[in-house]
């Protein structure tokens, strides 16, 4: 049974070599994998089969609701609630509504896009197998790690092992659950 | 070259002729450093011990801090009198400093979005420090339309800045560009803030853990906390980057959008002077000038201390310089597109505002924003001008109290020869006004010192993520996409 | 680049082959040119001088709109070091060829302006009658252009043209020259030219359009200011060009010739400059309107009033072309190029190009048609026969400007082989 250790860690000593063994891995057809790296590699999606963002579905969502808050709380403030005549402006108009609503689109993006971020990468998480690896400081430093998870239905001790020294691991350990 | 490889059709003959002259561009760091250098670099800032050049600094910048609560209180406690506006001139020194401060904020937007859009790589260095540079501004900026109300606690009561059911059932004025700038720069302040902690979190990762490694475990838990368990996994730098890029992309026409309504404040009215419909990119170029004047102001000194001529180039100087020569060649055509137009227009009262500004009672005033904000930079056509650090440093000193001048001509010289001659008077600074302005740099100063002493100044991740190792294809003929 | 060696061979042929069709497609175009600048002519028959001057005006300010964008693309291509546009600079300078021909194409409003005096520009004749366009008086005797008539004459008009088309011609003629020499010779020298002249060009570009617009277009209603109008028209410009250059871009595609040297990244970026201008322009428009209309000034909201409503409170014509721009110059080209697969897409690209080419060319319709106006002070309507001379006018200097690139585009290399940035251009990424 491969339930007693969450995965494998392979160590990769540059972003090119990494960038081949997560061709690697993604070919030989492992679902739940992941690339610990110190930055964002150029590219590594793509190596790695992972799709485009969602964030952004998040986003418009977030401008949308905000551009229609700023028009309804002007309109709803000015021309329904408390009609009063300033500067021989009319009750509402999109015009002078503009500027907040627009300040309140780009507020509620921001939120949106974040809180989409977070909720998409399930963070915070601050207990992860990772993140007791004693390598994860240099993953986070100057090295680069292909991770395996052992639920992966796919996964096989000794064929995962194999895989990964065969892309070229420097160093191979097992992460504890 | 894969693209010839990739491509179904034969690659047509012309790629076989190219054959580049050589002007190599100049690399991001220097000395060929490696991943861990930065790290160390970086992080070592923070974990040796505090320096003694920052403790001075610090207890210096806490005494002229002490000026602006002082001077606030007095001002709380004894009204707005306590500062020297008076008819005709309501608005003075207050909002000349909130605009200078929030002009002085855009330049970290602009370094971190406008930048980051534009695919500018040589940012990464400094984007860090400007962001904080940005949201310290703007909590100088803040405090003095908030205070200038005089009974601070009803720009805080509900109803009247933001719009709360309150018991005399009104609603604040969204027709006033003055509300509509209590959205703006409460929203660009948080967005501003979110936006450097978003930046800030892989690098508050890799503290973590080397905080944990040394044994600290305070200092980990509380890095940590704030690192909201990262652990550098590409599936999250995927998510990670596009919410970056999106982050950059509203950030954009947030910092547009800001100044343009800074700008609106004044040229919504029908003072003369004021109302100009280039004001809103005039303004928005001014405050890139201004915020980059007061970046070189910031980053030369710590490049200095911190030994940091590898991560922030003589590239980067270059290209800080050449933005400095750019929009303020923007800002001196709107100074002259403003004075056509005030002649064009053939509106006397206009005419005699521009008149005014460059002959009257404030041409003092004048001239020095025009030497500083138009001649000065000039000055970085010169390749032996951006190549002399103390030169550059001296020169920027002179951009930012050009701005600062440049708000106190629009704002004063309008307001103190308006339509009524009757009413003309000529504005003095109070000692408290002038007191409580010069604090504003100490509270400035405690703030990016508690940065620079507790927070990585530099980003890590990013400054890696352009190294030329960084390139999964470097030294590989087999690049694709 | 050994990869490229081994495939020259094989594809050599497809290079030279379309060379005898260029030239054919560049006399269409040139014939189509002169057919439409014959049929303006023959304009002037039927609705008279004034209103096919208005047109051709219209047609002229468009294309030369278009070749001032190019211009400055490409120098902000080489203030910026830009890496990237380096394939699409080539065609950009191809483009500029039109340059002297356009400042040909305009000597005859020129010579309207003495032959006619105050047919377009009113105050090109001090003793025109205000009454027939809804004022009073004669020119001389409007204060507002006494005070201005040290810049409203005739002699400023000419000065005014005459150095702006002749410095643009120079500026054109420096970054084509330098860039297509550097082709044969590889020397950096010409690089470190372009830069001078880049240095040298962006002021004094931005100063004689800015002069330059304010004259032909903004002068027309001479009465009406706005320190923002030079800003305007450098964002249509701009916006003009850079969709110019995306027809260019996938006809160039869909011919074969940028296979392998183009991606889609190249597409992106350049769908991201079409984007990012559709939001500078919103702003800068956006801007100029909201401040006439807050701050309320009759001197300045005429301009805007005559835009929408008739002296009798009537909603006109020019109203529903304002909300056009607003819908079709902002929001729809906003809400398609912010997708990411829209601007990769070779089909939808030119499209969306070609639609915001035209609505670059209702804006400046919207900016100078208005002005010619009734004896009731009120604006012709939009949708009159003056439309027709305003297609033959762009199809007539349109023409001469897609023969003028055809011509150097046949004469040039397809990409600057030589330029020290092609390498990055050709393997762009991201």
């Amino acid at each position: 049974m491969a339930d007693s250790i969450y995965g494998l860690m392979a160590r990769f000593d540059s972003a090119s070599e990494i960038f081949h063994a997560a061709e690697q891995v993604r070919n030989a057809g492992y679902k739940h994998w992941d690339c610990i790296t110190p930055f964002p590699i150029h590219g590594l999606d793509g190596a790695m089969g992972v799709r485009r963002s969602h964030v952004p579905k998040f986003s418009l969502i977030g401008g949308l609701t905000g551009f229609t808050t700023g028009m309804s709380m002007i309109w709803f403030t000015g021309a329904f609630d408390y009609p009063l005549i300033v500067g021989g402006k009319p009750y509402f108009s999109p015009l002078f509504a503009f500027p907040i609503s627009y300040e309140l689109t780009i507020l509620f993006t921001a939120f949106a896009t974040i809180g989409g971020m977070f909720l998409l990468n399930w963070l915070p998480q601050h207990y992860h197998p990772v993140l007791k690896s004693k390598d994860i400081t240099r993953g986070l430093d100057d090295t680069f790690y292909v991770v395996i998870e052992a639920r992966d239905p796919k996964f096989d001790l000794a064929r995962a092992k194999a895989l990964l020294t065969q892309a070229g691991a420097k160093e191979i350990s097992e992460l504890e659950a | 070259m894969a693209h010839s490889a990739h491509s179904e059709h034969a690659a047509p003959a012309i790629l076989a002729e190219v054959n580049p002259a050589p002007l190599p561009r100049a690399t991001l760091v220097e000395s060929k450093r490696s991943f861990n250098w930065v790290t160390e670099k970086i992080c070592g800032i923070i974990e040796g011990p505090t320096p003694r050049w920052w403790w001075i600094s610090f207890a210096v910048s806490c005494f002229v801090a002490s000026f602006t609560v002082i001077g606030i209180a007095y001002l709380v406690s004894t009204g707005v009198g306590v500062w020297g506006h008076a008819n005709p001139v309501n608005w003075a020194w207050d909002i000349v400093n909130f605009v200078f401060w929030i002009g002085i904020g855009h330049a970290g937007t602009l370094i971190s979005a406008i930048l980051c859009l534009l695919r500018q790589k040589w940012r990464t260095s400094i984007n860090r420090a400007a962001e904080a540079m940005t949201i310290f501004a703007v909590v100088c900026a803040a405090i003095f339309p908030v205070f200038h109300v005089g009974r601070v606690w009803f720009a805080v009561l509900p109803g009247y800045l933001f719009p709360f059911p309150n018991s005399n059932a009104i609603w604040p004025n969204f027709r006033s560009p003055l509300e509509w700038d209590v959205f703006a720069v409460s929203t660009y302040g948080t967005v501003s803030v979110l936006f450097w902690y978003i930046g800030l979190i892989p690098d508050l990762a890799v503290l973590r853990d080397r905080f944990y490694k040394a044994g600290n475990k305070f200092k980990s838990a509380l890095y940590g906390f704030f690192a909201m368990g990262w652990r550098g996994s590409n599936r999250h730098w995927s998510n990670y980057e596009m919410a970056y890029l999106i982050l950059a992309g509203i950030s954009t026409p947030l910092v547009l959008s800001v100044h343009t309504i800074v700008s609106f404040d004044f040229a919504v009215s029908l003072i003369p002077g004021w109302h100009t419909t280039i004001f809103p990119p005039y303004f928005v170029a001014g405050a890139i000038f201004s915020g980059f004047g007061m970046v070189i102001t910031l980053m030369m000194p710590l490049r200095a201390i911190f030994r940091l001529e590898d991560l922030i180039t003589q590239y980067h100087i270059d290209c800080m310089c050449k933005i400095i020569l750019a929009t303020g060649t923007i800002v001196g055509y709107a100074y002259g597109i403003e004075f056509f137009i005030a002649w064009y227009g053939s509106n006397p009262y206009e005419g005699f505002a521009f008149i005014n500004r460059a002959f009257g009672h404030y041409a003092w005033a004048y001239w020095i924003m025009i030497t500083c904000n138009v001649i000065t930079p000039q000055f970085f056509w010169f390749k032996k001008v951006r190549n002399n650090i103390v030169l550059v440093w001296i020169l920027s000193i002179f951009v930012n109290v050009g701005m600062w001048f440049e708000r106190f001509v629009i704002i004063v010289t309008s307001l103190a020869r308006d339509y009524l001659p009757s009413s003309w008077g000529y504005y003095s600074p109070s000692a408290v006004e002038i007191f409580t302005f010069f604090g504003t740099f100490g509270v400035f100063g405690v703030l990016f010192l508690l940065f620079i002493r507790f927070l990585p100044i530099m980003p890590m991740a990013e400054i890696k993520a352009v190294m030329p190792e960084a390139d999964p294809h470097s030294g590989h003929g087999d690049s694709k996409h | 680049m050994s990869t490229h060696a081994a495939t020259i061979s094989s594809a050599t042929v497809s290079a030279s082959a379309p060379a005898s069709s260029l030239s054919g497609s560049a006399n269409k175009a040139l014939t189509l040119g002169i057919i439409g600048l014959v049929a303006t002519a023959a304009g002037l028959a039927v609705s008279g001088g004034k209103a096919v001057a208005f047109s051709y005006l219209t047609g002229i300010v468009f294309w030369t709109g278009i070749a001032l964008g190019a211009l400055f693309l490409v120098m902000i291509h080489h203030v910026f070091d830009a890496g990237w546009s380096t394939v699409l600079r080539r065609q950009f300078e191809n483009w500029l060829s039109c340059m002297p021909w356009l400042a040909l194409l305009f000597v005859p409003l020129i010579i309207s302006a003495f032959v006619a005096p105050g047919m377009i520009w009113k105050w090109t004749d001090p003793s025109y009658d205000l009454a027939q366009v809804g004022g009073h008086g004669t020119v001389a005797q409007d204060v507002l252009w006494v005070k201005k008539s040290g810049l409203l004459s005739t002699t400023s008009l000419v000065i005014a043209t005459f150095i702006g088309f002749a410095g643009w011609s120079l500026l054109a003629n420096r970054f084509r020259t330098h860039s297509f020499t550097q082709d044969t010779d590889g020397d950096i020298a010409h690089t470190h030219a372009s830069r001078f002249w880049t240095a040298v060009g962006l002021p004094f570009t931005a100063l004689s359009m800015t002069l330059c617009v304010i004259l032909w277009v903004k002068a027309l209603d001479y009465h009406w200011y706005s320190t923002m109008y030079g800003v305007w028209f450098f964002a249509g410009c701009v916006r003009g060009a850079l969709s110019v250059g995306m027809i260019i871009t996938v006809w160039l595609w869909n011919r074969g010739d940028y296979k392998g040297i183009l991606n889609n990244n190249h597409m992106h970026s350049h769908g991201m400059l079409m984007f990012a201008f559709t939001v500078f322009w919103a702003y800068i428009t956006f801007s100029q309107y909201f401040l006439i209309y807050m701050a309320n000034i009759p001197e300045e909201t005429f301009w805007y009033s005559l835009r929408e409503i008739n002296t009798d409170g009537q909603f006109n014509t020019w109203g529903y072309v304002g909300f056009f721009l607003l819908f079709g110059h902002f929001v729809a080209p906003f809400l398609t190029l912010i997708h990411y697969p829209v601007k990769l897409s070779k089909t939808w690209m030119p499209r969306i190009a070609a639609f915001i080419a035209f609505v670059f060319l209702v804006d400046v319709i919207y900016n100078v048609m208005p002005s010619l106006k009734k004896i009731t002070g009120d604006a012709y309507p939009f949708t009159s026969i003056n439309l027709l001379w305003i297609a033959t006018s762009v199809v007539g200097v349109g023409g001469v400007c897609v023969w003028a690139y055809l011509n150097s585009f046949a004469k040039t290399k397809l990409i600057p082989i030589r330029d020290p940035r092609i390498g990055e251009s050709l393997t762009h990424h991201e």
